[in-house]
C-alpha cells in the first residue's frame, strides 16, 4: 500500500460539535501535500489524527477509519515554535529523540551532524532554544524529524511564524527531503501564496468536509492566492495636521539575539486607523509588546508627549489597550455575562450603554451566549467577543493584533461595521495587524509596512 | 560523583540533620561542602550570595529561639542557624556541579526512574521563561480592564492554570511527536557511570556522619 488511507471518517471533540464528518481521501505517499482552509476547519485536526496525537489527547473518531502504510513512521512539526522541545538546546533534543528511537549511542553523532547541517544550523547546536528566533526554532524542530528519518513529515503551519528567508529556506529543504529521500510531505496552510509548483495535491478542508482537488482546480486556487496577496488597496500618507500620539525615538526591539526593529523618529496618529503589515516573524507583535511595555526595548516610545515609562503603569493601561492575538488571553472571567459586566463597569467608551450593547451582541451573534463558559465558545464567537469588550473599555489607544482571524467573511464585515459606528461617536486610535486585508478597505485610514526592520508609511496595501 | 548518589546523600543529610540536635555534625558538613565547592571553583560572587542570602532568616530563627524562647536556649539557636546553613550550602554541591540534564539521565539510567517523570519535570523547568511571560500578559490583560492583579489573586492562578493544562498536554504531545513512548526502553547517548567508588563514597559518608552524630558530644 503507497497511500495514507482515510475512510468514511467522522471526529468530534466535544459530542455537540463535529470537526470531521465523513471525509474519505487518499494521500499518496512520496508526494507533497497541501492541506488547505481556514483556521478551524479542521486541517490541524486530522493531521493530529494522522500522527496518532488524537484521539488519545481528545476527542473521539465517531466513524470510520485511517489506515497509514504499514512500516512509515510519522512525525510532526507543530504550529508554535517555541512549544516543541522538552529540552534547552537542540543538541540535546536531537539527542532525546534518537534515544526515544532506541538508535544505539555509536550512530548518533554522525545522525546528529547530518541533520544539523541539513538545516543550516551547526552554529546553533548548543544554544538555549528559548533564546532563539522563531525561524530558527522551526529549523531546529526540522532538524530532529531529519535526524529520526521518518517517513511521512506532517507539518501543521510550520511557517506561521516565521519570516520569508526562513520560510523559503525550509521550503527548499523539504523540497530536497521529497525529492531525494522520498520522503512523504503534508503541509498545513491557510495561505497558499508561494506553493505552485511545489505541491503535487491539494486537499480543501470546508464545513466539516474534506475534499481532494484536480488539478486545474488546485491551479486557479494557487493562483488566486498569488494574486490576492498581489492585490492593492489605495490610502493617503500621514499628513502635516496629523497629531502624532505614539512616537518612537531611537527604538530598538530585539528577539533573542536577533534586531527585529529599528525606529529613529516614528509616529503614530490621532484618531486614525493604522494597519500595520510585514512577513511574518518581522516584529509587528513585538512592537505592540514593546508599546504596551510587555518586553522591553531600548530608547523612548512616547504617549502624547511623554515618555510612556514616565506614566504610572495603571493609568498607561487605560490610555493603550492591547487586544491580543489569542483571545483567551483576554479574558479574566468564566461566562460571557459577567466578562461584559466587567467591561461596562470599567469602561469608558460613551457609545456602548445598554441599547447600543444588545444591539452589537446581537449583531456579532452573541446575544444567545451570555451564560456560556468563554473558553467553551467557538474560536470565532471568542475573538468577536473579545475585540467588543476591549471596545467597550475604550482606551484612546487600540493595538489590534490579528482582530480578524477565524472570522468568516460575514463577521469580518459586522465587526467593520461595529467598530465604524463605534468609532463615529467615540473616536480612537487603533493600530491593526492583520494578515486578512479583504473587507478592510473602509476601514483603514493609513498603512505602515514593517520590511527590513524599518517601519514606513505607505499608500497601498 | 554520580548526580543520583550526589542528590541521595543530600537527602539523607538533610533529614538527618533535621531530626537531631548535635551543632558538630552541622559545622562538619558546612566545612566539607565548602571545601567540595572550592574545588569545584564555583564563582566567588556565588559563594557571596551563598553567605549573604540565609543570613536573614537564620538570623531571624536564631534570635527567636535565643531571645525569645522560654529557655532561652543559645545552643540551640544555634543548632537551628547553622543548619540553615547546612540546607543551603549542600543544596548548591548539586546545583552547581551537576546541570538538570545530567541528573535527569543519571535518575533514569542509575536510579532507573521512570522516563516519564525525569523528562517530564526537565520539560516543565525549560517552560519557565515561558511562564513568566505568561503571568506578565495576564497582568496586562488584568490592568487594561481597569482590575489589579496582585500576586494572590485567585484570577491570576487561574489564568495560569489552565495555561499549564493546555502546556502540559502540547508537551506531551511535542515529546511523543519526538518519538518519545511512555514505558519503552531508550537508549542514552551519555552513559552516566555508576562506579564502585560513587558507593564507597556514599557508604563511608553515610557512617561517617553517624560516628559524629552519635559518638562524639
Amino acid at each position: 500500500m503507497n497511500q495514507l488511507a482515510i475512510d468514511n471518517l467522522t471526529f468530534a471533540y466535544t459530542p455537540r460539535q463535529t470537526t470531521l464528518k465523513d471525509v474519505t481521501l487518499k494521500i499518496p505517499t512520496d508526494s507533497w501535500t497541501l492541506f488547505y482552509g481556514a483556521s478551524g476547519s479542521g486541517k490541524s485536526t486530522l493531521m493530529r489524527l494522522l500522527a496518532g496525537l488524537l484521539p488519545k489527547y481528545g476527542g473521539k473518531i465517531l466513524q470510520g477509519k485511517l489506515q497509514l502504510p504499514d512500516g512509515l513512521t510519522v512525525a510532526m512539526m507543530f504550529q508554535d515554535p517555541g512549544m516543541q522541545f522538552a529540552l534547552d538546546t537542540p543538541q540535546h533534543e536531537l539527542e532525546f529523540a534518537l534515544e526515544n528511537l532506541q538508535l544505539p549511542s555509536s550512530e548518533m553523532p554522525a545522525r546528529i551532524e547530518h541533520a544539523l547541517k541539513f538545516c543550516g544550523i551547526e552554529h546553533l547546536c548548543d544554544r538555549q532554544l528559548t533564546t532563539m528566533s522563531s525561524g530558527e526554532q522551526q529549523r531546529a524542530a526540522l532538524a530532529v524529524l531529519v535526524a529520526m528519518d521518518t517517513d511521512i513529515l506532517l507539518l501543521d503551519e510550520p511557517f506561521a511564524s516565521i519570516d520569508n528567508h526562513n520560510r523559503s529556506l525550509l521550503i527548499h529543504q523539504l523540497t530536497l527531503l521529497q525529492e531525494k529521500y522520498h520522503k512523504t510531505i503534508i503541509v498545513a496552510d491557510h495561505d497558499l501564496h508561494g506553493y505552485r509548483g511545489l505541491a503535487k495535491q491539494i486537499i480543501h478542508f470546508e464545513n466539516q468536509h474534506a475534499q481532494l482537488l484536480d488539478a486545474a482546480a488546485s491551479d486557479a486556487l494557487l493562483k488566486s492566492a498569488d494574486q490576492l496577496a498581489a492585490t492593492v488597496h489605495h490610502v493617503k500618507l500621514p499628513t502635516a495636521s496629523d497629531q502624532p500620539i505614539l512616537t518612537l525615538k531611537n527604538v530598538v526591539i530585539e528577539h533573542g539575539n536577533e534586531k527585529l526593529i529599528t525606529a529613529n523618529d516614528f509616529s503614530f496618529f490621532k484618531n486614525q486607523t493604522t494597519l500595520l503589515t510585514g512577513a511574518t516573524g518581522t516584529g509587528k507583535s513585538s512592537l505592540f509588546k514593546a508599546i504596551t511595555h510587555l518586553a522591553s526595548y531600548q530608547g523612548i516610545i512616547s504617549y502624547d508627549g511623554k515618555d510612556s515609562q514616565k506614566i504610572k503603569p495603571r493609568r498607561y493601561a487605560q490610555q493603550v489597550g492591547y487586544v491580543f492575538q489569542h483571545a483567551v488571553d483576554q479574558f479574566l472571567n468564566v461566562t460571557v455575562k459577567e466578562e461584559l459586566a466587567l467591561s461596562l463597569k470599567k469602561g469608558q467608551n460613551p457609545y456602548f450603554d445598554d441599547e447600543h450593547l444588545t444591539a452589537a451582541l446581537r449583531l456579532l451573534g452573541l446575544s444567545k451566549l451570555q451564560d456560556r463558559v468563554v473558553y467553551s465558545l467557538s474560536g470565532g464567537q471568542q475573538k468577536k467577543l473579545q475585540l467588543l469588550l476591549m471596545l467597550m473599555m475604550g482606551q484612546p489607544v487600540l493595538l489590534l493584533d490579528e482582530p480578524f482571524s477565524g472570522l468568516d467573511f460575514h463577521s469580518l464585515h459586522n465587526v467593520v461595521d461595529l467598530i465604524k459606528t463605534s468609532q463615529k461617536i467615540y473616536p480612537q486610535t487603533m493600530i491593526i495587524i492583520s494578515h486578512q486585508l479583504e473587507g478592510l478597505e473602509k476601514l483603514i485610514d493609513r498603512h505602515v509596512k514593517l520590511a527590513d526592520g524599518r517601519l514606513s508609511y505607505r499608500e497601498e496595501f | 560523583m554520580n548526580p543520583s548518589f550526589k542528590l541521595l546523600l543530600v537527602l539523607i543529610i538533610a533529614l538527618e540533620v533535621s531530626f537531631t540536635r548535635h551543632l558538630t555534625i552541622n559545622l562538619v558538613l558546612i566545612a566539607v561542602t565548602i571545601i567540595y565547592l572550592l574545588t569545584k571553583r564555583i564563582r566567588p560572587r556565588l559563594f557571596g550570595w551563598l553567605f549573604l542570602m540565609p543570613l536573614f532568616p537564620a538570623i531571624a530563627v536564631f534570635i527567636t529561639i535565643a531571645w525569645f524562647s522560654p529557655g532561652h536556649d543559645y545552643f540551640y539557636a544555634w543548632v537551628l542557624f547553622s543548619r540553615i546553613y547546612v540546607y543551603v550550602f549542600t543544596g548548591a554541591a548539586i546545583t552547581q556541579t551537576t546541570s538538570p540534564l545530567e541528573l535527569t539521565r543519571s535518575l533514569e539510567q542509575n536510579l532507573h526512574l521512570p522516563s516519564k517523570f525525569a523528562y517530564g519535570t526537565l520539560a516543565a523547568v525549560n517552560l519557565i521563561p515561558r511562564i513568566k511571560m505568561t503571568v506578565k500578559t495576564i497582568r496586562a490583560a488584568g490592568q487594561m480592564r481597569g482590575i489589579y492583579l496582585s500576586w494572590w489573586s485567585p484570577t491570576l492562578y487561574f489564568k495560569a492554570i489552565l495555561h499549564a493544562i493546555t502546556w502540559s498536554d502540547q508537551l506531551a504531545q511535542a515529546m511523543e511527536s519526538h518519538g518519545y513512548v511512555e514505558d519503552r526502553a531508550r537508549t542514552s547517548v551519555h552513559q552516566i557511570a555508576l562506579t564502585t567508588r560513587d558507593w564507597l563514597i556514599l557508604i563511608v559518608s553515610i557512617i561517617l556522619i553517624q560516628i559524629i552524630t552519635f559518638a562524639l558530644p
